[in-house]
């Protein structure tokens, strides 16, 4: 038996996604996981890191949004626990319910060949493609990221480009309680945002927009090797209630 | 001597600039984030190109930017 001498496609390097299919994670411990993918990411270019989760029922302000954009009043808010949060990230005001993906990449753009305009459009791609599949057709609109349906959006875009890293990314309405959008002007729009739910005819669950999701970004940002896991370093540091010891 | 810090090519054709993370005299090192710009959908950290103090500043919070537009010069240590 002989080795085969190694290509130049074999001595290319491999790109791998590390991909956290997590739970509701509130948006504080994000935060601090983002930040630490950011560093190890910078550290190493050629890998990345893909979160999908979902989050608490709350609000988040990008870059581009205004507090005008939420109807409540700050008592109501707070009575509802919606108190916004201000975030450093582009995009403008979200509400964040049940029932939604949301859908953090984090690569190194240069180890990608992309600026950040052809990551937005990457992103709004791969929401397209993702809408395709379930039979809904979505349009972009260029002033504003994000994908809508017949005129409501359905797809928020809201990016940060930290070390040539990017973070936060895109939530998908797959199956949320719309009625609470009619509170918040998603990304300043006038109409309410819409789900997938909604405006497909095919069954919409949850995971299998996660599923989904986690393909079609594996294959369009070129990674050949994937590892899924379901939880985070971070959660290791919460504290978990054991039930007490029975002492006679 | 200075070094100029320059906006990066971002691939949008409407980049404004959003705030600076540092004021004019402060100590910068080589690679801190020294100011955020923004294309529609996503904000943009600006690096430090050289070690030194931010001598000034020449552009504002909303100032219309175009590629290779100088932001800020740093004077070197």
């Amino acid at each position: 038996m002989t080795d085969t001498p190694p290509t130049a496609e074999s001595q290319k390097p491999t790109r791998a996604l590390s991909a956290y299919l997590l739970g509701t994670v509130a948006f504080d411990a994000l935060l601090a996981f983002q930040r630490r993918l950011i560093y190890d990411i910078s550290g190493d270019r050629t890998t990345a890191a893909l979160i999908l989760c979902d989050h608490p029922t709350g609000i988040t302000i990008g870059r581009e949004g205004s507090r005008s954009h939420i109807r409540p009043n700050p008592e109501d808010l707070n009575a509802r626990g919606w108190s916004p949060r201000w975030v450093s990230r582009g995009g403008g005001v979200m509400l964040h319910v049940p029932g939604q993906v949301a859908c953090y990449p984090m690569l190194a753009l240069d180890a990608h060949g992309l600026t950040a305009g052809a990551y937005l459009d990457q992103l709004q791609g791969v929401a397209i493609e993702l809408l395709r599949e379930f039979g809904v057709t979505g349009e972009i609109d260029p002033d504003h990221p994000g994908v809508r349906v017949n005129g409501r959006r359905l797809v928020h875009i809201g990016v940060a480009i930290r070390d040539n890293v990017t973070c936060f990314g895109m939530v998908v309405n797959a199956d949320p309680d719309l009625e609470l959008f009619r509170d918040v002007r998603c990304d300043g729009a006038t109409q309410p945002m819409t789900s997938l739910a909604r405006e497909s005819s095919h069954r919409v669950r949850v995971t299998g927009v996660r599923q989904r999701l986690l393909e079609l970004i594996a294959s369009r940002f070129g990674f050949d090797r994937t590892s899924v896991f379901h939880t985070h370093p971070g959660a290791l540091h919460q504290r978990v209630r054991h039930a007490a010891a029975h002492r006679p | 001597m200075r070094a100029a810090l320059t906006l990066p090519v971002l691939g949008s054709s409407r980049v404004t600039f959003s705030l600076w993370y540092v004021r004019r005299g402060d100590c910068i090192v080589e690679g801190d984030r020294i100011a955020e710009v923004l294309i529609p959908g996503a904000t943009f950290d600006v690096h430090a190109p050289a070690t030194g103090t931010l001598a000034e500043q020449l552009a504002f919070p909303n100032d219309a930017l175009t590629p290779g537009q100088v932001l800020g010069w740093i004077e070197e240590e």
